[in-house]
């Protein structure tokens, strides 16, 4: 199984890599609508697994016959704060999580800083989850805001 | 052109329809959504020792989660070693041509914006990946304003930079 998600997450990052996905120019580019390349991903990428999502969730299985599980993330204010913050800090970076990892790969050393920087945010949040939890309306600790 | 090697991108539909094969292959072959920014979660819960980051959820997820994360940076190792070579870059396109800060002042540019990507996909619990794409796909209401929220917040202050500041 490990095997299986290195491989998916090479494939993952190679198409990440060739496509501009992971491409400072190309993600400036979509956010100033110069360049439709990335609209054009994302909008294929839905267009392909919404109904494969579909099929599989008709059919309820796994290739190995485990029932399907799709668990839905939950809504909460989050959702709009933490959003805003993360599109803010793709523009500054270039990168969203996975072009992170992918540039990185690529030798693009600058990737470095934003990585370390994803790091310590991930962990300021962790750190403080429990106090931000009440005012900004998240969801129980043991559920979390979302996994994905 | 593409600032690695100055290769010519795959066509949008074809990576696109990569991207959503990848997605499905993952959840019919392994039982997993789609989902990146949750492993930072997992890497970071390795020496964080705090309720959140020890959650089930993660704990339990790692067997999962690094490697898929693992397989990121190797996906980019190899695209550039087949693509031309790897070697290390400073580049960055649109932002040298625009700016000149140094190596250090890039550094600290990506370093604050990824404290704002990290904080800000856990809070909104998901990034590109988890909410763009999966969770479009699967119609969930958390998904849709999140995507909206973070590609909003991108395009005015992508626009900051490049049109107010710049």
């Amino acid at each position: 199984m490990v095997l299986l998600y290195l491989l998916l997450g090479t494939a993952f990052g190679f198409v990440l890599s060739r496509s501009g996905a992971a491409d400072y120019d190309y993600v400036q580019g979509m956010f100033l609508f110069q360049k439709f390349q990335l609209y054009g991903i994302i909008g294929t990428a839905v267009a392909v697994t919404a109904p494969g999502l579909w099929l599989l969730k008709r059919w309820g299985r796994t290739a190995f016959g485990e029932p399907l599980a799709v668990k839905p993330k939950p809504r909460h204010p989050g959702n709009v704060l933490g959003g805003v913050l993360f599109g803010a800090g793709w523009a500054i970076t270039g990168m969203c999580p996975g072009p992170i990892l992918v540039n990185i790969g690529e030798g693009k050393l600058y990737a470095l800083g934003a990585l370390a920087g994803v790091l310590c945010g991930t962990t300021l949040f962790g750190v403080l989850y429990e106090r931000l939890q009440r005012p900004l309306g998240l969801p129980a600790l043991r559920l979390g805001t979302g996994d994905g | 052109m593409l600032i690695l090697h100055h290769l010519t991108p795959l066509h949008w539909a074809l990576a696109g329809a990569l991207v959503g094969v990848i997605t499905l292959l993952l959840l019919w072959l392994t039982n997993q959504r789609l989902g990146i920014s949750t492993g930072f979660e997992n890497v970071c819960s390795l020496v964080v020792n705090t309720p959140y980051l020890r959650r089930d959820e993660i704990t339990k997820s790692h067997g999962f989660r690094l490697p898929f994360l693992g397989g990121l940076v190797l996906g980019g190792v190899i695209s550039a070693l087949a693509g031309g070579g790897w070697a290390p870059i400073w580049d960055l396109g649109r932002f040298d041509a625009t700016f000149n800060v140094g190596h250090a002042g890039k550094l600290l540019w990506m370093f604050a914006g990824g404290v704002l990507i990290g904080a800000g996909t856990r809070m909104a619990g998901g990034c590109t990946s988890g909410h763009g794409i999966f969770g479009l796909s699967n119609l969930e209401g958390a998904s849709l304003v999140s995507t909206l929220s973070f590609l909003g917040a991108g395009i005015v202050v992508a626009n900051l930079v490049y049109r107010v500041v710049a």
